[in-house]
């Protein structure tokens, strides 16, 4: 909302405050409406001003110039330009040889072909003035601008505008009276004024035409008023109101529609102006839209209506969107001469319900949402025909036709003592009541200690007693409000499970060389092809945004693989040569039968070896052994027992992708990534995995063995083993056969040294040495005991087919 | 003085002297044998412990155990010193360049936003606070209908928001877990709930993803100077430093009154005209707060004629800026480790 300082003037007398537009915007600023910026219009102008022609003759040389002599009250001074639109004795604005254009430019003198033209006159455009008159002319001053004047001290040229942002809830500082009034609440010692043409204008004759009646059958419209202007001549409006209307970021029509601009942004009541003769029938219904039903708005666009928007129509045609927008064929010409305003009250939630499912956010739809003060629909209208009156010389004296339903009326609220003390710890009832005063909220009622007010129509925000002690607060500001703690800690105050679990995951993956990285939960839209899903596999299938920004961020994520992904491509093409590491946790969305969808909690990460792995100690490049053990480290340490058992993605290298298991329960997948998207990301080598952590949410607490007291036996066993079979499948027998001894015996340990295949090692088979540990918890074993067990273990292997070395 | 000890006396002198003169590990064999050896110096005092008159044997006896020890004490510390001596050239040969890089995997970074997360959490659940949690994808319930925001109010427009095809959305703010968690728990209350928001905008000083920390307080006869001071507890502990504060009368549709609270720049303190972090305005808008609305406490089953309270979120990319000098929002998300990296040293600073 642009607020002028000139024109605030006429609303509030400010001036004996002695107020800077810098600290009334601070004060604004801290009691609720942020001032985001202040503009002096006239920017860096000086030493232009105002100058008559005296005297305008063609250039002798070249006929697309005009020389003009110009007084300037202080001297005559000659001006070259290509203008066309003045004459002898026009006034317009010149800027003389050293002056300033708002802009900064400075202007000098200029030879136009042998004739020396001394600075310039300026077009609207030049003074910043966009859209006040034609770009390509003078503009040209009305008769009461004197030579040598000052052009900022004149038609408001100089003025300050504020941009306030304005919170949802205030619908009523939309306006410059608005912000008048908000301006006396926060400075009790100014006053209110009242502009000239809002005074009360007698208006009791008879509508010289003819018009029916106005109809409400809808109750959502409060009130609905006409008013009548004849003879009015539609021209431009004075060029004061131009200027203004331009600052406040309307562009000037003529003077019938700019009167009605001119007034929603004076007092904050949008209004509609139409040529009563292009009214389909001399009379008004303001009715419920049917559902199903379309109309063609002023935009040009057919829009589709439900029973929850209102019409207004004349003879059954729909006229206009009511509150939103008006239809294309009633507005003002250049040949209307009787113009017909309307002034009308509408509800918020039937309004704000239209604009917000069409998409229209007009000026009326703005303010009417936001509550346009039900009271102004009368002032506001009588406003608007005096100014008709003034600007198209309009006969406006006919009385206004109305018509009413149940206009909402201020409730009284009131504000106890303890309430104030308790919120504020500030409990001054008396002087409460006159801050609420200078708000125009006055006190009708007082019990002491607890008082009742009544807030003006102007401020159907005021409906409960925090909305009271917030005009206090605003008022008094916070910053000198005490500080405290709460008297009393809550017990069991507990971070939860799952932070605690989210903080374990990266306090383990950091020291093991991780970043952490957070990416976008949405993802492209073609993220399960490039990923190869299944379009059967749940994660095929995410959840999509309805109205996405693009295309690129459209899909909610069902994997964070893709996010680790463009993180590894990223920090490639960014210029990074050495390893990636990165892991994030965060929740995947999926596709639920039941509760339309879940969002399990995931982490997963990714290492690559660099781009270049050269290093003075030898290649460390890492495999998928290296990335197991940062996946095992995760999961042993929640007490869990985890196993790798080999796997399966159609994003993942066929023959190097293991299953993650859990106790027992499948919840993720490790492994290098699928080598065709390696390269499709142009690197070689990446080792990804992917857990679903909920259930690792607990921690399990470990159980703790004392070491026996007693010495193991350590012994070594080497097998021929078939490439199909496993380590963990060796292991598992291993185990079994130790087992299956029947001893009493531990194996405390069973540990895989060597690794061996070739030479002397029949295709198709590796040799698997292990390491054995056996322990009593009783007794020292003797080496007859061990060798007895030990030699038993080798022969049930053996029979279980192993080839033992 | 007793002839006896004339002669421990003298053995422990003789000792000495010859430790003196020893520089090899042989010499000191020797000594070791001439002193403690069968037919040595000490075994012979001791022989002739039987010759002394019985009041003087027990203590002389003692007098010759302890020089033994002595002895044996010295023999070995000076066997190390000239073993270490002789180590040490060997080790010499062996130097190596300890500025080499070193070997596997060193520290990876955090993210600044998530390390600002756990450490408000931390800080908050030392004030009382339990972690509180509720979807990223969430009805238009609880993220707007019943934080006193029904569909055509317009501060829904503060707002942009995505929405899915049945009338789900990506939660716009934190606040439904206010409504969540009064459900669940009840009242009394202290949670904080942090997360992942979204809206409909994207420039540099907005990303359609950002993090957000709700808190909220129910109680008896809460005052808005236990806000107050309870932001001032949390900003002091994240920062470490006592930093000016100011708060501002706002609006938010779900507190009543509502204000938010600007921090002093945390790198130019207002003193830079052209400071890229506020702009020249030496303030920077972190938490938007109020006291909860009566229809809010209602909408979470709570009798707000019993109970009151507070609620605030807290921008976290915001202070994770403000405390690691942040400039541009958008390089948080991106996945980048050259960036995060960059603020330990991972790159090598030329």
């Amino acid at each position: 909302m642009l607020i002028s300082w000139e024109l605030l003037k006429n609303f509030i007398d400010i001036e004996p405050l002695n107020l800077t537009p810098e600290e009334l915007a601070e004060r604004l600023t801290f009691s609720g409406s942020e001032v985001e910026s202040i503009t002096y219009t006239a920017g860096k102008m000086k030493g232009v001003v105002a100058a008559k022609i005296n005297a305008l003759e063609a250039h002798p040389k070249d006929a697309k110039y005009s020389i003009a002599h110009l007084d300037t009250g202080t001297g005559i001074h000659v001006c070259i330009t290509s203008a066309k639109n003045m004459k002898k004795g026009d006034t317009v604005f010149y800027a003389g040889e050293g002056s300033i254009l708002p802009d900064g430019t400075q202007l000098g003198t200029r030879d136009f072909h042998g004739v020396m033209s001394y600075g310039m006159m300026l077009s609207a455009e030049e003074l910043g003035l966009h859209d006040v008159d034609d770009p390509s002319g003078l503009l040209i001053l009305p008769n009461d601008a004197r030579p040598g004047d000052k052009a900022e001290s004149l038609y408001h040229v100089g003025d300050v505008i504020l941009d306030v942002s304005i919170t949802p809830n205030r619908g009523d500082l939309l306006s410059l009276l608005g912000m008048a009034r908000e301006i006396k609440g926060l400075y009790p010692k100014s006053t209110l004024k009242t502009p000239e043409w809002l005074r009360p204008l007698k208006q009791d004759k008879e509508w010289s035409e003819e018009f029916g009646k106005i109809s409400l059958p809808d109750k959502g419209c409060y009130a609905y008023r006409l008013g009548l202007a004849t003879g009015a001549k539609i021209s431009d409006s004075p060029l004061t109101a131009k200027i203004d209307l331009a600052h406040l970021g309307m562009r000037p029509i003529n003077n019938a529609v700019d009167v009605t601009n001119y007034v929603m942004l004076m007092l904050g009541q949008p209004l509609h102006a139409f040529d009563l003769n292009t009214l389909p029938a001399r009379e008004i219904t303001v009715r419920a839209a049917h559902e199903g039903e379309h109309m063609m708005t002023l935009d040009g666009k057919d829009r589709a209506l439900t029973e929850r928007d209102m019409l207004i129509t004349s003879g059954g045609e729909a006229i206009a969107l009511a509150g939103v927008m008006g239809g294309e064929q009633t507005g003002i010409n250049d040949d209307t001469n009787t113009i017909v305003i309307e002034s009308a009250s509408f509800s918020p939630v039937r309004v704000g319900h239209t604009s917000r499912r069409l998409g229209i956010n007009s000026e009326a739809a703005f303010r009417f949402s936001r509550t346009v003060d039900p009271a102004l629909s009368k002032s506001a209208l009588m406003a608007a025909t005096t100014l008709i009156r003034d600007w198209c010389g309009a006969v406006v004296d006919y009385k206004p036709l109305s018509s009413e339903n149940d206009i909402h009326e201020p409730k009284p609220v009131t504000l106890t003592r303890k309430k104030l003390s308790v919120y504020l710890s500030w409990d001054n009832m008396n002087e409460a009541a006159k801050i609420l005063d200078g708000f125009g909220i006055s006190q009708v009622k007082d019990n002491g200690d607890s008082r009742v007010f009544m807030p003006p129509s102007s401020r159907p925000d005021i409906t409960i007693e925090e909305d009271l002690i917030e005009e206090i607060g605003r008022f008094r500001g916070y910053n000198e409000t005490e500080e405290r703690l709460p008297g009393e800690m809550p017990k069991r105050a507990d971070i939860g499970d799952s932070m605690r679990l989210a903080g374990f995951v990266r306090n383990t993956l950091i020291p093991r060389g991780y970043t952490e990285v957070l990416t976008y939960s949405f993802l492209p839209e073609d993220f399960p092809e490039k990923l190869r899903l299944n379009p059967d596999d749940i994660r095929a299938k995410p959840l999509t945004i309805s109205n996405p920004i693009s295309r690129d961020q459209m899909s909610m994520r069902t994997t964070l693989l893709p996010g680790l992904l463009s993180g590894l491509k990223v920090s490639i093409t960014s210029g990074w040569r050495e390893p990636v590491r990165i892991f994030e946790q965060g929740r995947v969305f999926l596709r639920d039968a039941e509760q339309s969808h879940t969002e399990p909690e995931h982490v997963a990460g990714l290492i690559f070896n660099g781009l270049d792995t050269r290093s003075p100690s030898g290649n460390r490049n890492e495999d998928f052994y290296s990335i197991k053990a940062d996946v095992e480290s995760l999961i042993t340490a929640r007490g869990y027992r985890v196993d790798f058992v080999s796997g399966h993605e159609n994003f993942m290298h066929a023959g190097q992708t293991a299953d993650i298991f859990a106790d027992g329960v499948k919840i993720g997948y490790a492994g290098r990534l699928k080598p065709a998207i390696e390269q499709e990301l142009d690197v070689s080598g990446v080792y990804v995995f992917e857990i679903d952590v909920t259930g690792l949410t607990e921690s399990r607490k470990p159980a703790f063995t004392p070491a026996s007291s007693f010495p193991a036996s350590f012994r070594d066993i080497s097998l021929l083993v078939a490439d199909t079979k496993s380590n963990d499948d060796v292991m598992k027998d291993i185990r079994q056969c130790v087992k299956d001894s029947g001893s009493d015996i531990t194996l405390e340990s069973l540990r895989l040294f060597d690794i061996y295949a070739g030479k002397g090692i029949p295709d198709g088979f590796r040799s698997l040495a292990y390491s054995l540990s056996y322990r009593s918890h009783a007794k020292t074993l003797t080496v007859d005991e061990v060798e007895s067990l030990h030699n038993g273990v080798r022969e049930s292997l053996k029979a279980k087919g192993y080839v033992v070395r | 003085m007793t002839e006896e000890n004339i002669t421990v006396n003298a053995v422990r002198d003789s000792f000495r002297e010859s430790l003196a003169g020893a520089s090899t590990l042989q010499e000191l064999d020797e000594i070791r044998v001439k002193f403690t050896g069968k037919k040595g110096s000490l075994t012979q005092l001791l022989r002739s412990l039987g010759k002394l008159p019985p009041e003087l044997r027990k203590s002389t006896g003692q007098e010759v155990n302890t020089l033994r020890d002595e002895i044996e004490h010295e023999l070995d510390h000076a066997g190390r010193k000239i073993r270490d001596a002789e180590n040490e050239k060997q080790e010499i040969s062996q130097r190596i360049d300890v500025t080499l890089p070193a070997h596997g995997r060193t520290s990876g970074a955090f993210h600044p936003v998530l390390q600002t997360m756990h450490e408000i959490a931390d800080i908050m659940q030392g004030l009382g606070y339990s972690v509180a949690s509720g979807p990223e994808i969430e009805e238009d319930y609880y993220n707007f209908e019943c934080l006193n925001v029904p569909p055509w109010h317009p501060a829904r427009d503060m707002q942009d928001t995505f929405y899915f095809a049945d009338g789900t959305l990506l939660r716009t703010h934190t606040s439904p877990v206010q409504i969540r968690s009064m459900l669940k728990y009840g009242a009394p209350l202290r949670i904080v709930c942090p997360g992942k928001v979204y809206r409909r905008d994207n420039d540099t000083t907005h990303s359609p993803m950002f993090n957000q920390m709700e808190g909220l307080l129910v109680d008896k006869n809460v005052s808005f100077s236990v806000m107050k001071g309870t932001m001032s507890e949390m900003l002091n502990a994240f920062f470490g430093k006592s930093l000016r504060y100011r708060f501002r009368a706002s609006y938010f549709p779900f507190t009543e009154p509502s204000m938010e609270l600007d921090i002093e720049c945390v790198e130019c303190s207002g003193h830079d005209e052209h400071c890229r972090v506020c702009h020249g305005t030496g303030w920077l808008e972190v938490v938007g707060m109020g006291m909860v609305h009566p229809n809010v406490i209602r909408a979470g089953k709570i009798d707000p004629d019993e109970y009151n309270g507070f609620a605030f979120g807290i921008g976290l990319d915001r202070m994770a800026m403000l405390k690691y000098g942040i400039g541009d929002l958008r390089l948080l998300f991106d996945g980048n480790v050259s960036y995060f990296m960059s603020g330990f040293g991972g790159a090598e600073k030329c």
